[in-house]
């Protein structure tokens, strides 16, 4: 399991091999998706790009304002997750307040594409892990992204415990 | 005699809206999914909106029971950047015209 330390300077984050590689993997699809041209209609770009206004010219409108700005804040996170697990083996991570702010968001943006794949419902994301599952993999991957997510507030909601 | 002088007959629904009430205020609307969790959630309207803890927890409690929740208003202006703020976060949030 992921080992996670509020320090006074933010946060200290452990994975270990495994854990390490897995995010990697995560965060290099992200970047394709991020980067390609994918279709405006696919689900996940949908999610990760809601509209803001249910009025289409109004949308336009907005979409003119916001331009490309929530792509490149999206890549800028990917980004800091990337540099703070480097290219391989295990992963020990200081992260500061707003480097904290982008792991949660990479975090989030990955389980938004995951649950979002596997059109999850909350029957869905209740349902036991069973082996004979074809979605299990990706659900439990789901689940830990969670885990990892919800540890990361806890430790940053408590008082820090080491140096 | 049934014709107008002055007021226009007819005048664009949108552009009404505009002149009638330019101060209408807007508001931010944050909607519920399965996949956020709540902990995040709550966490999120704390950072973006400074709010406490316990109004934090209260607004994303309304969106995980009620389908939806109301969690900022104002301008035009400031309810699409704080929209934008959202989806940054990866919240699905809308904004509308106050009615």
């Amino acid at each position: 399991m992921p080992e996670i330390v509020k320090t006074s300077a933010g946060l200290t984050l452990k994975l270990d091999e495994q854990e390490a590689g897995i995010l990697r993997g995560l965060t290099a699809e992200m970047r394709l998706l991020l980067e390609a041209d994918v279709p405006r209609e696919d689900e996940v770009i949908k999610r990760l790009f809601p509209p803001a206004h249910e009025d289409e010219s109004e949308q336009q409108a907005y979409e003119e304002l916001v331009g490309d700005e929530l792509r490149r804040v999206k890549l800028e996170a990917m980004e800091a997750v990337e540099r703070g697990l480097q290219e391989e083996g295990a992963a020990s991570v200081e992260l500061a307040e707003e480097e904290a702010d982008e792991w949660l968001r990479l975090l989030n943006d990955l389980r938004l594409a995951i649950g979002t794949r596997l059109e999850v419902d909350d029957t869905k994301m209740e349902r036991p892990f069973d082996p004979n599952d074809p979605e299990g993999p990706a659900l439990s991957v789901l689940h830990w992204l969670g885990w990892l997510q919800g540890a990361m507030l806890e430790e940053m909601a408590g008082d820090p415990r080491a140096e | 005699m049934t014709e107008t002088l002055v007021a226009p007959e007819r005048v664009d629904e949108h552009s009404t809206d505009e002149i009638s009430d330019p101060d209408k205020p807007w508001l931010v609307i944050v909607w519920n999914d399965p996949i956020n969790l709540m902990s995040y959630v709550t966490w999120v309207f704390q950072k973006l909106f400074g709010y406490s803890l316990a109004k934090a927890t209260k607004l994303m409690l309304e969106v995980h029971h009620e389908g939806r929740s109301v969690v900022s208003d104002g301008s035009r202006e400031k309810a699409e950047l704080d929209c934008y703020r959202l989806h940054a976060h990866g919240l699905w949030a809308t904004i509308t015209r106050s009615d």
